[in-house]
């Protein structure tokens, strides 16, 4: 490549590589959400199939 | 229209609570001789991180002063709020009918005269050690740059310190927050400094810089005012 | 944007769900537009040639970043209003995002320094110092948010966005002041030197990441929107 064209390049790459990676610390945080929203539902079930367990709860 | 007797209520509350810091103050010495202390240590530091013992340090002038000031205003601000904190007399401030901004003058004053007491030494100390050429023709005009700077710093350094009293390594986090907001602060008065020390008497630089410390005092002194409720709302 | 805590989903859609969308598309497709005419229509600059293609998205980040921030300092005045958690979210998501931008302003301008006076940092361009420097003041935001809990949080950090948002001109001018006279500005305000045919690109990219960063925050807002559902629900099964 000449002229510098290379610096453009990398300039380009690096955005949508921090972007990218944005993206993915997004899809980490929904992630964990998603884990929680699991083990609560798992929760309420087992609660629904035996109601009197949940006094220690 | 008002006596001597007579003053408005929030100047006797902010005279009030000045002398409750300053008389504290003298009767520890803590804060100031340890800011003094450490200015001049700094600046000692700074000839052998710059250069070699005979390296002529006379053009950064206005850079050693500056980021020596700098740094030891942020030993002072963080210790400002320290009687405060650890003798309850928040809890009791907060209480009593005073107004807020009332609090935030009286700290600012108190931060002004402590960098005040710290440049009486730094700055008369700076042209001896560093300065080869002119040097005291020119101390009035850093003496006026040295007092605004320190209405910029004791403005934001009030509502950052503030800020981090309450917050986990409380130590850590005002440097943090407050030496970036102070690097204007830094720019300009060291720029000032600059224009007038060593025989360069650029007044066209000087003004400017120093009409740019004075735009940063009162967007802060905006700034504070707006917020300075919300920092002890509870 | 934020409303009541108490806000009830009708029809089962999230509040803010079809924006992310309509957004998401309006980003992906000025991407697209902006990516193509930079690249291949607009005309090489006379001076600088290809290393000036740069200029579009670098100072379109930059200029988003600083509306982030902005964001971020009125959701913090609306937060001392109103001490609604929404607003909370609002100011740290921008914020979060306009640093991630102003971070991509350092490097590229970092990378166009490289490739026009062949080091990777000057000094003498005050764009790439201010940006330095808004990036320590805005880091310094999530230090002081991890380091206070609840209540506390909420009213430091609008505080904190607000005087950030203060210092984020004094920087500008401080630093251009000090150039002013050690070096001449090496960018000028080349908006308004551009011809029309480089303007065109520049607005459109421009246009593009501003509909990016509305995608973004939409979305991050609704991810915290079910955190902060979570949150009740787990207090709620804590107290059964």
């Amino acid at each position: 490549m000449t002229g510098g064209s290379q610096y453009v390049v990398a300039a380009y790459a690096v955005i949508w590589f921090l972007v990218l990676a944005y993206i993915v610390m997004l899809g980490a945080r929904s992630a964990r959400v998603s884990r929680q929203v699991e083990a609560i539902s798992r929760l309420l079930e087992r609660k629904g199939i035996a109601p009197d367990d949940g006094d220690d709860g | 229209m008002s006596t001597a007797t007579n003053h408005p209520r929030w100047t006797r509350q902010l005279a009030g609570l000045v002398r409750k810091d300053l008389r504290l103050e003298l009767r520890t010495k803590e804060t100031v001789v340890a800011m003094v202390l450490f200015a001049v240590i700094t600046l000692t530091i700074m000839q052998f991180g710059f250069g070699t013992r005979d390296d002529d340090l006379t053009r950064f002038t206005g850079g050693l002063m500056w980021v020596t000031l700098a740094f030891t205003a942020v030993l002072g601000v963080g210790r400002s709020y320290v009687a405060e904190r650890e003798q309850r007399v928040l809890d009791g401030l907060l209480v009593s009918p005073i107004p807020r901004v009332v609090l935030l003058a009286a700290k600012a004053i108190a931060i002004v005269i402590y960098m005040a007491i710290v440049e009486v030494v730094v700055i008369p100390l700076v042209g001896i050690f560093f300065v080869k050429g002119p040097y005291w023709d020119s101390i009035g005009w850093i003496a006026l740059v040295a007092l605004l700077a320190n209405v910029c710093i004791a403005l934001s350094g009030t509502l950052f310190s503030g800020l981090a009293l309450f917050t986990r390594a409380r130590d850590l986090i005002l440097p943090v927050l407050f030496l970036p907001a102070l690097v204007p602060v830094v720019i300009a008065a060291a720029g000032a400094t600059h224009a007038v020390a060593a025989g360069a008497n650029d007044m066209a630089d000087y003004r400017g810089y120093c009409l740019f410390l004075v735009a940063y005092a009162i967007l802060f002194l905006l700034v504070c005012v707006a917020t300075y409720d919300a920092v002890f709302d509870d | 944007m934020p409303s009541s805590t108490t806000e009830k989903t009708r029809s089962g859609r999230v509040p803010g769900a079809r924006a992310a969308l309509i957004w998401g598309v309006i980003a992906a497709v000025l991407v697209t537009v902006s990516t193509i005419g930079v690249f291949l229509v607009a005309p090489e600059d006379a001076d600088q040639g290809v290393i000036q293609r740069i200029f579009y998205f670098h100072v379109a980040i930059a200029l988003v970043s600083l509306v982030a921030f902005a964001v971020a300092c009125v959701a913090g005045i609306f937060l001392l209003r109103t001490r609604s958690a929404r607003w909370d979210d609002v100011g740290d998501v921008a914020i979060r995002l306009g640093l991630l931008f102003s971070v991509l302003v350092v490097i590229t301008g970092s990378i166009w320094a490289k490739a026009s006076w062949g080091t990777w940092w000057v000094w003498s361009d005050p764009r790439l110092v201010t940006y330095l420097i808004v990036v320590l003041i805005y880091a310094a935001y999530f230090v002081l948010r991890s380091s206070v809990d609840d209540d506390r949080r909420m009213r430091y950090a609008a505080i904190y966005a607000i005087a950030g948002f203060a210092s984020v001109p004094l920087s500008f001018y401080s630093v251009r002041v000090a150039n002013s006279f050690v070096h001449p500005v090496v960018f000028t305000g080349s908006g308004a030197a551009m011809p029309g045919s480089m303007l065109i690109w520049f607005v459109v990219s421009l246009a593009a990441m501003l509909a990016l960063f509305i995608a973004l925050l939409e979305v991050e807002l609704i991810g915290r929107r079910a955190e902060r559902a979570l949150r009740r629900v787990a207090l709620a099964l804590e107290n059964t």
